[in-house]
């Protein structure tokens, strides 16, 4: 165990290296650069704004001064918002996301693995008919279709939500929805998958035999090995809905760290696009890491190796 | 599935239970005077040597006061903190005083030193404000901003007392007053810069000098500005509050003006205008900006090197039709390129595009592709989704009128901007935006070798005539110089005018002394809100 996850780290420490340089490079090789305006400044001006973000280094001066701030954690100053680091950024955006983030897994976990099971417990009837219509829904409805249709009926007609915002709790209702709604859809049919497969199973047939209740069999026995699919899809899934959703952001206006992945990219925020990247990166390689640790102790076929 | 059907009230229950406190909040949270305004782009910051975008500055004019204030409609500028001025006979030497009763936020007097102070800042190369540029009629301005010129004192500010400014300029510059009122010539407080860094301009550090000062400042999420009881004419101040609240898109602004969470918007969708015309005509609102669109021409492609292409191309151009059908706004045609404000009235020029298909042909046929025939396909980019609608029209009408074919594309911004920079496109959708209200900062775009010469045309005749009219003082004698200039620009044409800009947008019935000009300034303290 010590030794799988060692050599884990020290695997994801390359591969975040390997992306930090793909990424510094590939966004300064972008067309167009953080000064690029509409109104384009007079060349002195563009020399001083150079000089001021260290840009006039040559560029493997520049990866080299990024990478030595990097080891002592500093992020660098944002190229847009020239009064906040993107440290700051991060610290002040990140925690809203988890927050919508973590709801939204909440309730997309307690939806679609109730879903799920009901399904395959019930199968072929209409509880597997209407969760499945559901499933299909909701991977098929893109969240920019259901998010301004819950707020033209719950904000707009019926005046019980703002329609953006991230003030107090009820500005948490409209989005945690939508985006719960959008990942509790793939986790249902990965339950039913998972659950039907277990299901037929002998140690089942034995739990049976043994004369356990229904509610035992489905919570003790069955969801364990049924919800194998469920983690492995969290890993990637978890990073990706607590770094924030791009388009539920920007429907609700929520200040979460999510619309940053696209607008720094626009803006050509070189540090910016960095930070989040490296975000991303760290998040998915530590949930990864625990998702596997996870399904070696569900499932124990599974053994950790280094 | 009874465990569901044990969840569903309860989730109901719930939802309800957490709108009924919500209602309450919002109700007995917001006082009678405060005027929410939606802010679509997240200002990069709140100092005037740091940001660019002209809605940026229209922001800060809440917080801060400059010499003058911008006039109404890109009229004459009016008293800010000076409250009159003086300019020698030559047209060199403008003196300003100030007003005995401006005071700064934290209380302390406003000085024509913290004025030249402020200024030193932003044109010191490593302040590297991107807007230097607004100060280069200033004698010797743009030798320092280039690092040529080291001693401050040879750049034209001069203080005589704590209450009168003298500047000198490099030449005759009638529109100079417009400069002085523009953005990036709003004061700071050098004193709190330097005590702060950075930070200065978060709420708890932030000295202004405007009718509001600035409360808080959640990004992405809303700015909150609360009335300056230390401001000289905060007697006369009607609201209380100032809220800016972002909103990303012209969708996400509707929502929340249909669901009354602003009373004011910067845009409209262009499938919800004939809604509201219908609807809501009055809240529905034109606000003509000083911005032209353009589509470039780029002079490198042999087809377009010939000035009887380019005006084949922009002559055949129906623009009404383009207004009326696609863009649905009601957006004034452009004959010309400077937008009427700033030229002193509707174009006269007689280079100025009219759609006429038979002279479009004629030319074309004169530059040897009579029917469209043997001319080359060329493609026309632009740097949004939204405007496709508008390059087809175009597009059809060129096959239409003229019987060439063209392709579109769209590329990201940023990209776009510097192909266009360097040349690397056929025909560039433009939009143009000058930093002050001067017909000059629009025509100089096209003086040779200009950053934004995007077509990369030169004519030593234009650059002369365009130098010419900066030098005249008398005012109507350098519009009519300026007008002369833009003329031989329109007659060879290296861009087509297309329409000037307008912004459509929502205003709540319950707002009154609304003031605006077409480049975002806003004068705040007038505005006020009936029940």
């Amino acid at each position: 165990m010590f030794r799988f996850v060692t050599s884990r780290l020290l695997q994801s420490l390359l591969a975040l290296f390997l992306v930090i340089t793909a990424t510094f490079f590939m966004i300064r090789f972008v067309p167009g650069g953080p000064f690029t305006a509409e109104k384009a400044v007079t060349p002195e001006i563009l020399r001083n704004l150079e000089a001021h973000y260290g840009l006039d280094q040559p560029l493997w001066r520049q990866y080299l001064d990024y990478l030595g701030s990097l080891a002592q954690g500093d992020l660098g100053p944002s190229f847009k918002y020239p009064n906040r680091t993107v440290n700051e950024i991060i610290a002040d955006k990140l925690p809203v996301s988890a927050e919508l983030g973590a709801l939204a897994l909440a309730l997309a976990l307690f939806l679609g693995i109730t879903l799920g099971t009901f399904a395959a417990v019930r199968r072929n009837t209409w509880v597997d008919y209407t969760a499945s219509t559901f499933g299909m829904a909701g991977i098929s409805i893109p969240t920019f279709v259901v998010g301004p249709l819950l707020v033209l009926a719950f904000a707009i007609h019926l005046g019980w939500f703002n329609a953006s915002g991230w003030y107090g709790p009820t500005d948490r209702v409209l989005p945690v929805v939508v985006l719960g709604i959008a990942y509790a859809a793939p986790i249902s049919r990965l339950t039913r998958g998972g659950m039907l497969e277990v299901l037929h199973q002998d140690f089942i047939r034995t739990a049976r035999a043994k004369g356990a209740s229904e509610f035992r069999i489905i919570t003790r026995h069955a969801l364990r090995g049924g919800l194998l699919p469920v983690v492995s899809y969290l890993g990637p899934a978890a990073a990706g809905i607590l770094t924030g959703s791009f388009v539920i952001e920007t429907i609700f206006q929520i200040p979460g760290i999510g619309r940053e992945f696209v607008n720094s990219a626009f803006n050509r925020d070189y540090t910016l696009v960095l930070g989040t990247v490296i975000l991303y990166a760290v998040l998915i390689m530590a949930l990864n890491l625990v998702v596997d640790i996870v399904q070696a102790w569900m499932n124990p076929k599974v053994r950790l190796e280094a | 599935m009874r465990a569901i059907r044990r969840f569903v009230p309860f989730l109901l229950a719930a939802a309800l239970a957490f709108t009924g406190c919500g209602r309450k909040e919002t109700a007995a949270g917001t006082p009678a005077q405060v005027l929410r305004l939606s802010q679509r782009n997240e200002p990069g910051d709140l100092d005037p040597a740091k940001v660019t975008l002209p809605d940026e500055f229209g922001l800060l004019r809440a917080v801060l006061e400059g010499l003058l204030r911008p006039g109404v409609d890109g009229g004459e500028p009016r008293p800010g903190v000076a409250e009159r001025y003086e300019v020698s006979a030559d047209g060199l030497t403008y003196v300003f005083h100030l007003r005995a009763d401006a005071r700064w936020s934290d209380g302390e007097p406003v000085t024509a030193a913290q004025f030249v102070a402020a200024y030193r800042r932003l044109l010191t190369p490593a302040t590297a404000a991107p807007k230097a540029a607004v100060f280069f009629p200033v004698r010797h301005a743009r030798a320092f901003v280039a690092g040529t010129l080291t001693d401050f004192d040879a750049v034209g500010f001069r203080v005589v007392d704590p209450r009168t400014l003298v500047i000198t300029l490099e030449q005759p510059t009638p529109r100079f007053p417009h400069y002085v009122a523009s953005g990036p010539w709003l004061p700071v407080r050098t004193d709190v810069v330097a005590k702060h860094g950075r930070t200065w301009t978060q709420p708890q550090h932030f000295v202004g000098n405007g009718p509001f000062t600035l409360a808080e400042w959640r990004p992405d999420q809303r700015l909150v500005m609360k009335r300056n009881p230390r401001w000289h004419g905060a007697a006369g101040v009607r609201l209380d509050e100032l809220h800016f609240v972002r909103l990303d898109s012209a969708d996400g602004e509707d929502r929340a003006y249909r669901a009354g969470q602003v009373d004011a918007t910067m845009a409209v969708p262009t499938s919800r205008i004939e809604v509201y015309a219908q609807e809501r005509p009055e809240e529905l609102r034109r606000q003509p900006m000083f911005e032209t669109r353009y589509l470039a021409f780029n002079c490198g492609r042999p087809a377009l090197r010939d000035p009887r292409v380019r005006r084949a191309l922009a002559l055949a151009l129906d623009r009404a039709a383009l207004v009326d059908r696609v863009l649905r706004g009601g957006q004034p045609v452009a004959a010309t390129l400077v937008p009427p404000a700033l030229a002193g009235g509707a174009a006269t020029s007689p280079h100025a595009f009219r759609y006429d298909p038979a002279a479009a042909q004629r030319l074309l046929a004169e530059a040897g592709f009579p029917g469209g025939a043997g001319f080359p396909t060329l493609e026309v980019t632009a740097w949004s989704s939204s405007q496709v609608p508008v390059l087809e029209a175009i597009q059809a009408g060129w096959k239409r009128d003229l019987g060439i074919a063209v392709t579109l594309a769209t590329r990201e911004a940023r990209v776009h901007l510097s192909a266009l920079a360097s040349g690397d496109y056929d025909i560039g959708f433009v939009t143009s935006i000058p930093d002050v209200a001067d017909p000059l900062q629009v025509l100089g775009d096209f003086t040779s070798g200009a950053p934004e010469n995007y077509p990369q045309w030169r004519d030593p005749a234009f650059d002369a005539a365009l130098a010419r009219a900066a030098t005249l003082a008398d005012a109507s004698a350098r519009q009519a110089a300026l007008r002369d200039a833009e003329d031989l620009l329109l007659a060879a044409a290296p861009l087509a005018p297309v329409y000037f800009n307008a912004k459509i947008w929502l205003l709540s019935p319950r707002v009154r002394g609304w003031e605006e000009d077409g480049l975002w300034g806003r004068c705040y303290d007038g505005m006020r809100l009936v029940p």
